[in-house]
């Protein structure tokens, strides 16, 4: 219903198309997002071998939304999601948008998330992205506020070329989660698809 | 208890065999064997009309005397003497060669990623990293069952042949979920510790897998008659783990159900014993019954339906193996078990000769299994021809859409057929990806290797060589290092890199793509060729000719011949017949491709010895592919410049012309293109001398064969013995030879060629010299234990004017015999 619907608005409004690239340490909470936004509920999710893929809409976006697997092994493997993912017919190249998951209860991890979205952010493909950092896990007791994930992540000198924001998220009751993307909606520039 | 007695004997045979104690081998035994044999032969000769029994009884092992009572239950088999020497397994009891090499377990660790569990017997060589990748393939934590394939290829030795080198693993792999009770790790904990198990299966199978149908019927592993299972060291939800063999044979899948009951057997009892078990149960198989063919032979029975032919080669084997048995029970005769043990053995001939039936006894289960008789080159593992030609047909068939233009690849313009299309990059040696997302990467996998099989026909080789039926984005930069690839990934992250590959094609959509970042084809001496003698030559220019919507002209005839194809498919001709049709196009086109060599360079490297088929040994000359006339050919040729210009600096363009060099060492007939004359039979309207030197020069081939000293007057095939015969001491003489010509013969005329149909024309022929001849070599393929199922084939008309011709024949036949001397 929900998908009719939208395609309806889509023909009274024109809608935007936008790839999106969701990445982040293992565990942080990735696969749970992608699935709370595709189906509304809560999955249990395991360990992603991989990637999984998923196309959302919402508002008058659709979102492809690739969740890619964070163990330390596999994320050499990243760069190769960041380019030409629009398909061969788009004049865009590159990701637009980029959501990277933070486990806001995992202080330990921080240095490694920033080293991470370090590489991930300054590399050429990605020049145009905007960056959505979610701070995951805020159900969790003592969970770090979005300011002190910003500050840790050093976003104001590393992000500094990039429009940028970080979402307070509670990946199993959805809170954030559709905030997050409406602020990736308003701020793509994109040419509405035909 | 009684599998592990027969296991026992098994290996007792084994040890028997493989020692060379000179008792066990005592010439007697065999020297009796023939003796034993040829009062039945003799007798079948007379059987040779009545209709044979449709099942061959079973046989059962008295005490070791071969009587010719059983002999006679046999189905009439015309054993000539020629096949008297001693059948060969291929699979000796004695061999070293393992059936299996290695039983690997990995799985993958939320912290390492995927790794290595255990290996058995020792550790493999190599990165086993990567090998653990592979066997995890991208999104195996969606799907609760898969199984993929993949080579690994061992570069130490040339000497080996690329056979042996190649290693085939293939591995299947389950995925056990277990209810989150997680003390370990409060983090993951916490966030999952409240939700159901199983949900996320349920919601993924719903929503990505809903076209999915094959991977969802063998999924049900997760079943709650199953024990419970507790893996204290999981952190979150669920086990992900693969089992995988490690074999040198190309029919890999036979170990399927094996390795299933294994990998149930190892989440029991994760251990290194499980994987040992497995091990000893597979090579504890014994297929030392299953004979050794030479390749005329493989191909012969490939191109046949019988269900019954080479059954003699069977039964002599299993005749062999009697004699052995009984040798070894009589020897050692004073230690009383004869009482018991010979009863047990019981060998029965294949029900179908086309596959070998045996069993591996697997924790007390006997599992059974097939094994094909005949193996191709670049057949490996369980495709299906069929299911791919289907998939990308389909949508071409209902909305046809047009291809970005390629010389190399749409040779018959925009609308140039998908599966042509495919051939044509495998042939080209283009880089091929098959994208399977949301499939199992079995499905990829399958397409992959049916796709070797396709552009093979098994002719080719090099392809199987360069596949990686499933691989993903880790191994993506050693991929890219592999020039021509095949390749099946399941990430659709590879669709958006046409800088990667040449073709893309799309399982789940059946849609190919040719890549806007293809290499372009060069010019070549062959396009200017045909282009200076304003000859249309087919591929990009082919748009501007009109080649636009669907009435065009087919110049390579691919068009013409899809729709057969497709139309043998909706018949429900089968596999086999599809692979048959397949090996006739890769085969007709190596014969123009050989035509093109010697049009445009003068000559060709796919032609060996037209010194000596063109010397007119007998009688007749000219070798190649036959065109009704000039006009045809140069625009056949015309039509095919791009494409063989393509392969011809391809590695099966290379391997082929070494292959042609070996095969024509051990071709039993030289002096003659036995394909070029049949073809001219059957494509030329030809004046009755014309016809009558074809066929005195088959029968002649055949006949002279048999009998190497016969006096031939005429000097050039005097010439021809020197060259067939005597210039190479290994050439078997008499009836071996004999037996060899008329399967070569029988290679020229597989049933998707017309059979026997041509020769049988030539009981027509006006002269009577001519059809003397015809009966005598329609008699030699009658008498011949291949042949005689092509004679079973064919039209009733000719086997009445046969039968008529006989009756007069006997009087006659001294003139026929003074012919030919």
């Amino acid at each position: 219903m929900g998908g009719q619907i939208s395609k309806m608005m889509n023909r009274i409004f024109g809608s935007k198309e936008m790839r999106l690239l969701m990445l982040g340490l293992d565990a942080a909470g990735k696969t749970t997002i992608l699935y709370k936004l595709k189906l509304d509920q809560d999955v249990t999710t395991i360990p992603t071998v991989g990637f999984n893929v998923e196309t959302v809409t919402y508002k008058n976006t659709k979102f492809n939304v690739w969740d890619v697997g964070g163990q330390d092994k596999i994320r050499p493997l990243w760069r190769h999601y960041f380019s030409g993912m629009l398909g061969q017919h788009d004049s865009v190249p590159g990701t637009q948008g980029l959501i990277f998951v933070i486990d806001s209860n995992d202080r330990d991890r921080m240095d490694e998330a920033r080293t991470e979205l370090t590489r991930i952010i300054q590399d050429r493909e990605m020049k145009d992205a905007l960056l959505l950092v979610f701070a995951n896990k805020q159900d969790l007791a003592g969970a770090m506020r979005p300011n002190e994930v910003s500050e840790k992540l050093k976003l104001s000198s590393i992000a500094k070329d990039h429009v940028w924001k970080v979402e307070p998220s509670c990946a199993t009751t959805g809170e954030g989660i559709f905030e997050g993307l409406a602020w990736l909606s308003n701020n793509v520039k994109v040419p509405p698809t035909k | 208890m009684d599998a592990e007695t027969l296991m026992a004997e098994v290996m007792a045979q084994r040890t028997n065999g493989g020692s060379s104690t000179p008792g066990l081998q005592r010439q007697p035994s065999f020297s009796s064997f023939p003796s034993s044999r040829s009062p039945s032969s003799v007798s079948m000769r007379n059987d040779n009309k009545k209709p044979r029994s449709p099942q061959p009884p079973m046989l059962r092992e008295d005490d070791g005397s071969l009587s010719s009572s059983h002999d006679s239950s046999h189905p009439p088999v015309a054993v000539r003497p020629a096949l008297s020497g001693k059948i060969r397994s291929q699979y000796p009891a004695n061999s070293i060669q393992n059936h299996v090499e290695y039983i690997l377990v990995a799985s993958f660790d939320i912290d390492r990623g995927s790794v290595m569990e255990h290996q058995y017997p020792g550790p493999i060589s190599g990165d086993e990293t990567m090998l653990a990748e592979l066997m995890l393939p991208d999104q195996a934590h969606v799907r609760s069952q898969d199984w993929t394939i993949f080579f690994l290829h061992k570069d130490t030795s040339t000497e080996e042949e690329e056979k042996e080198t190649r290693r085939q693993r293939r591995r299947r792999r389950r995925r056990r979920k277990e209810a989150l009770k997680d003390e370990d790790d409060t983090t993951a904990g916490a966030e999952e510790s409240e939700l159901e198990d199983d949900d996320l299966d349920d919601d993924l199978d719903d929503d990505l897998d809903d076209d999915d149908d094959s991977s969802e019927e063998s999924e049900d592993d997760n079943d709650p008659d199953g024990p419970p299972l507790i893996y204290n060291t999981a952190k979150r939800g669920a086990i992900v783990k693969a089992m995988a063999i490690c074999t040198r044979h190309s029919f890999l899948h036979i170990y399927k159900p094996l390795l299933l009951l294994a990998l149930e057997e190892y989440f029991r009892a994760p251990v290194l014993d499980t994987l040992a078990s497995l091990y000893n149960a597979l090579n504890a198989m014994d297929l030392s019954l299953l004979p050794k063919l030479s390749p005329l032979e493989t191909f012969v029975l490939q191109a046949s339906d019988a269900k019954d032919i080479f059954v003699e080669k069977f039964l002599q084997i299993i005749k062999q193996r009697k004699v052995a048995d009984s040798e070894r029970d009589s020897f050692p005769s004073g230690l009383s078990t004869n009482s018991a043990e010979p009863l047990r053995k019981v060998y029965a001939p294949p029900r179908d000769t086309h596959e070998f039936e045996s069993k591996v006894n697997y924790n007390g289960i006997p599992v059974p299994i097939k094994v094909p008789t005949a193996l191709s080159p670049e057949t490996v593992g369980d495709f299906s021809l069929i299911k791919l030609i289907q998939t990308f047909s389909t949508p071409h068939t209902t909305q046809p859409q047009p291809f970005a233009l390629h010389p190399h690849l749409t040779t018959s313009g925009a609308y140039t057929h998908p599966i042509i299309v495919l051939v044509n990059a495998l042939l080209t040696q283009k880089r091929v990806i098959f994208l399977g997302h949301n499939r199992p990467s079995s499905e990829v996998a399958e397409a992959v290797l049916g796709a070797c099989a396709l552009a093979s026909g098994g002719l080719l080789r090099g392809f199987v060589r360069h596949a990686f039926p499933y691989t993903d984005l880790t191994k993506v930069d050693d991929l890219l290092k592999v020039p021509g690839f095949i390749a099946g990934v399941t990430n659709p992250a590879f669709s958006y890199k046409p800088e990667w590959w040449d073709l893309l094609c799309d399982l789940p959509t059946g849609r190919m793509k040719i890549s806007n970042r293809i290499e372009s084809a060069p010019v070549t001496e062959g396009l200017l060729y045909f282009q200076q003698q304003g000859i249309p030559v087919s591929g990009v220019g082919g748009v501007q000719q009109g080649h636009e919507g669907k009435n065009f002209v087919d110049p390579t005839g691919d068009s013409q011949f899809m729709e057969s194809l497709l139309q043998s498919i909706a018949n429900r001709h089968g596999e086999n017949a599809i692979r048959a049709k397949w090996r006739s196009w890769v085969l007709k086109f190596t014969r123009i491709a050989t035509a093109f060599e010697e049009t445009v360079y003068g000559a060709s490297a796919l032609h060996v010895g037209s010194h000596e088929t063109d010397i007119g040994a007998y009688g007749v000359t000219g070798h190649g592919f036959v065109w009704p006339d000039e006009n045809s050919r140069m625009k056949e040729l015309a039509a095919n410049v791009h494409r063989v210009e393509g392969w011809r600096s391809t590695r099966s363009y290379y391997s082929f012309v070494q292959d042609l060099v070996h095969k024509w060492d051990k071709r039993p007939v030289r002096g003659i293109d036995l394909h070029h004359q049949h073809d001219r039979l059957r494509c030329l309207r030809l004046s009755h001398d014309q016809s009558a030197a074809i066929y005195l020069a088959l029968a002649r081939a055949v006949e002279e064969a048999g009998t190497p000293g016969s006096s031939t007057s005429n000097l050039a095939s005097a010439m021809s013995q020197s060259l067939t015969l005597t210039s190479d001491p290994d050439r078997r003489r008499g009836e071996q030879l004999q037996y060899d010509t008329i399967l070569q013969l029988l290679c020229v005329i597989p049933e998707s060629n017309s059979g026997l149909f041509y020769l049988s024309l030539g009981l027509f022929h006006p002269r009577l010299d001519v059809r003397l001849s015809v009966v005598r070599l329609l008699e030699r393929i009658m008498e011949h234990p291949a042949g005689r199922h092509f004679w079973a084939t064919l039209g009733r008309f000719a086997k009445l004017a046969l039968r008529g011709d006989w009756g007069s024949k006997l009087e006659i036949l001294s003139t026929a015999t003074g012919y030919s001397a």
